[in-house]
């Protein structure tokens, strides 16, 4: 039984082991002569033999940000509905519709809105030509809600036992009490949860691929195009094997690795706090 | 000033609720909408007979049922690698692994979890390509690379599941093997695991959505936009699949016709994610009511 | 909190009313759709000449070139019908795709829309090439554009982000779209080198990843300019004159329009067992019907 299990979970850790190893042996090249000197360049041209991926880095960070600036308040604010300031059906509901939305598949957000957004962005801002940051970030913060919601959700359910009744004798009404005991009182489980939803943004493809219009230059307004490090390691992987297009590919999701893995240690950390404090 | 946040807390919950809800309604309203044209059985199998498609074997050239069936074999081979390894692996993590051990394995569960999907397809594509120049000249992208990066990106919903469900257990259910005189192995598989199972099971089930969403795994490891009419025939035939039907169509539509299609297919998946994870949903909260009782 | 299951269940039974019934819905307006019966009324001299194949099995894999698709696809739905046990498989991905896939061995034709890049011929020796199609490469508009004739010198400057308002090509003002495809692509170089000059591409340009795409996107701008395959040109968009003469093939062939190509299929070495057959098949005079059905110019007696 112990030999059986144990053998389960040794395979377990060295498929993950084994996959980071085997990514970092195809990404080593980079790290060797001018490999990685010419990946951290603002200029991806291939034509002209500049593969810099500074541009899909900014890309990223900006998908994930403009998103997460989206769900995030979105998100405290359906918590609030649902942890008292909201009628005790209708609030029932939303959690409802919000657990259910973690079961839509990123392509049918992804689908449904490459052919509704970018006719109605078009329209809407004058120039651009709808495939951009702003619709890609809009989709991708509904595609990230739930997982921000159900992490407060989560943080809040013991809280709420443990403060309600002190609230309610002091005569506080449920609105007072998400934003005078809740909201600051879980500020570890927030950050926690604002973390994660940024790392969910961080590694989709498809809703960047469909709908950010894959252009590799820093943007300098919402509505401009930008590439992310997700969908660049899709568009590269077709280029020929081992040349520098293809091993940039490597190189995306090397830094895409690091993030996330940065990703899940502040949050065990943030984690160990929390329930440390709590 | 306080009062002040107060009335904008409670505008902006009621606006962002309503929003949330008026989205996903939209969403479904939409798909639906747009698919109705085009929602029939002949959607699905073309002009064959459904049950010569199904049971038949035979070929359906123009309908939805060859990415269906590939959907379905993909997630029952992932499913084969993820959920046996991901329960056995659990048990091993919370009942029998200690300390340090412990904290290092639960810790790169979570790096695995975070881990973006297209990452474990760029693994699959080169890992493939490996392959053929060392030790397996024949291996190609199909269903087994498929399903196996697929296994790995549903591996750690599994393993949690199956952590979760077992330290959930009354802890009087750890002393009751004990005081009949088990073994400790004895108690975890006669006792806890089966005491955990509806937990157990509510992960498996998140496993298999998780597995027919994901298109990134899929697009690098052998997903083609048609494959004879049928679902994959051994474990390296490429595949088609609901979620990379709909990623072509997307880009590829000819006709209005065609996009309806689209819309249709994306309808089919999102029923059958939706109803995988509402059963997850309705067997976590069985779950939890069963030991509040 | 805490939720019922009730909700739940209602929330999963509306999903599945809602489909069934759209199902009824689509039922009731199936009579006044026909089936799409695209090339059936030919059936019966293709199951003769598809002789070729009787007594062969097994698989055949496709990928790369999104030009080919059509043809591929439609040959290799009547040759699985015709023979149960071979089995095709196409997948697109663009040029880059099939001269990779083919390379690695991971396909056993793959498609492209142009010749071999010297570091290809260099990192897969041993592909050999068979054309089988030409095909030209066009720019295309909206449907709705007053601008549907441009001058190689206009064609050049807008996409290399220089003319930036249609206006300034006697359009309507506004700004103008340029879309482009990813690096690797067969259509996407042969519209750079030949209709460009080798110019550049703006690097503002959206990049999409297939001729379908393509068209697609451009379909639905209408300040969109973009650039595809002749033969995929339908009334969704409208292809530009270039230098006053009309981009179709019937021009290219008469070598008036000069922004062409070849369709190439790559194989490893000399094809053999299915792929030989299925390549005799589509570079003979079976393969006409299938080539110019898809709008380009078999290569076959010429």
């Amino acid at each position: 039984m112990y030999v059986v299990l144990g053998t389960a979970a040794a395979i377990a850790v060295a498929a993950v082991l084994g996959m980071f190893a085997f990514l970092a042996y195809f990404a080593l090249p980079l790290f060797t002569a001018d490999g990685f000197a010419r990946m951290i360049d603002w200029t991806w041209r291939p034509a002209d033999g500049s593969f810099g991926i500074l541009p899909m880095v900014v890309g990223s960070l900006g998908l994930s940000a403009l998103a997460m600036a989206v769900a995030f308040p979105v998100a405290v604010a359906v918590c609030a509905f649902a942890f008292g300031i909201g009628p005790r059906q209708p609030a029932r509901i939303v959690m409802t519709i919000v657990n259910l939305m973690t079961g839509i598949p990123t392509i049918v957000y992804a689908f449904a809105a490459a052919i509704i957004l970018p006719p109605l962005l078009r329209a809407g801002f004058e120039g651009g030509t709808g495939f951009s940051l702003l619709g890609a970030a809009l989709v991708l913060a509904v595609l990230v809600l739930p997982t921000i919601v159900l992490v407060i959700d989560s943080n809040w359910q013991g809280l709420m036992a443990a403060t309600r009744h002190t609230t309610a004798a002091l005569g506080m009404n449920p609105t007072q009490h998400v934003l005078g005991v809740m909201i600051p009182a879980s500020r570890a489980g927030l950050l926690a949860a604002f973390v994660l939803g940024f790392g969910r943004a961080l590694g989709d493809t498809m809703v960047a691929l469909m709908l950010s219009g894959n252009v590799p230059l820093v943007p300098e307004s919402p509505i401009d195009s930008v590439r992310a490090l997700t969908a660049h390691i899709s568009l590269v992987m077709s280029l020929e094997v081992g040349g520098p297009g293809y091993q940039s590919a490597f190189a995306a999701g090397f830094i895409l690795l690091l993030t996330t893995s940065a990703i899940s240690i502040a949050v065990r950390n943030m984690g160990r706090r929390g329930s440390s404090g709590a | 000033m306080r009062r002040v946040a107060e009335i904008l807390l409670v505008i902006t919950s009621w606006v962002s609720s309503l929003g949330v809800v008026a989205v996903v309604v939209a969403l479904v309203a939409f798909l639906v909408y747009r698919s109705a044209s085009v929602l029939d059985l002949q959607l699905f199998f073309g002009d064959v007979a459904w049950p010569d498609a199904v049971f038949g074997g035979a070929r359906v050239l123009h309908g939805i049922w060859p990415a269906i069936a590939g959907t379905l074999i993909l997630i029952a081979a992932s499913s084969a690698v993820a959920i046996p390894l991901g329960i056995a692996a659990g048990v091993f993590i919370s009942e029998y692994a200690s300390g340090r051990f412990r904290a290092t394995i639960t810790f790169l569960v979570d790096v695995l979890a975070g881990t973006p999907s297209i990452i474990m397809g760029l693994f699959g594509f080169s890992m493939i390509l490996l392959l053929r120049q060392t030790i397996a000249p024949d291996a190609g992208t199909g269903l087994l690379v498929a399903a196996v990066c697929l296994a790995l990106l549903v591996l750690p919903y599994m393993i949690r599941a199956t952590q979760n469900a077992l330290e959930g257990l009354p802890a009087e259910m750890r002393l009751l093997g004990a005081s009949m005189g088990m073994s400790h192995s004895q108690s975890v598989l006669r006792i806890l695991i089966p005491a955990a199972s509806r937990g157990i099971l509510s992960g498996a089930v998140l496993s298999l959505g998780r597995a027919a969403e994901d298109t990134a795994v899929i697009m690098l490891t052998g997903a083609v936009a048609t494959a004879g009419g049928r679902g994959p025939q051994s474990l390296t035939d490429k595949f088609e699949a609901l979620p990379f039907k709909i990623f072509v169509i997307a880009a590829e539509h000819n006709t209005a016709e065609e996009l309806s299609v689209g819309f249709a297919s994306a309808l089919v998946l999102l029923v059958l994610t939706a109803s995988l994870f509402s059963l997850t949903f309705i067997l976590q909260r069985s779950l939890e009511r069963l030991w509040k009782a | 909190m805490r939720w019922n299951h009730r909700s739940v269940y209602a929330f999963m039974g509306a999903f599945i009313l809602a489909f069934g019934l759209s199902g009824l819905a689509g039922c009731a307006t199936e009579t006044t759709e026909e089936a799409p019966v695209s090339q059936e009324e030919s059936v019966a001299d293709i199951t003769s000449s598809l002789d070729a194949f009787a007594g062969l099995e097994g698989d055949l894999d496709i990928a790369g070139g999104t030009a080919h698709i059509p043809v591929m696809e439609a040959l290799a739905a009547d040759i699985m019908s015709a023979n149960d046990a071979i089995a095709i498989t196409v997948a697109g991905g663009g040029s880059g795709v099939g001269v990779q896939q083919i390379g690695e061995g991971l396909v056993e034709i793959g498609n492209s829309g142009r010749e071999l890049k010297d570091d290809e011929i260099a990192k897969y020796p041993g592909l050999e090439l068979h054309a089988w199609a030409i095909d030209g490469v066009t720019a295309i508009v909206h449907p709705d554009n007053p601008v549907q004739e441009l001058t190689a010198d206009q064609v050049k400057a807008i996409f290399a982000g220089e003319i930036t308002d249609w206006s300034e090509v006697g359009g309507n003002s506004g700004a103008i779209n340029v879309y482009a495809r990813e690096e690797g692509s067969g259509t996407g170089e042969t519209f750079i080198e030949k209709g460009l000059g080798n110019g550049d591409v703006s690097e503002r340009a959206v990049i999409v990843t297939s001729n379908g795409a393509m068209k697609t996107s451009v379909a639905a701008d209408a300040a969109a300019i973009g650039f595809m395959s002749i033969g995929g040109v339908d009334d969704s968009v409208a292809a530009v004159s270039y230098d006053n003469v009309e981009p179709t093939n019937e021009n290219a062939l008469n070598g008036s329009y000069v922004v062409t190509r070849k369709l190439y299929s790559v194989t490893q070495g000399t094809p053999e067992g299915l792929t030989a057959v299925f390549l005799e098949y589509l570079m003979g005079e079976n393969g006409v019907t299938y080539i110019e059905d898809a709008g380009y110019i078999p290569t076959y007696a010429r």
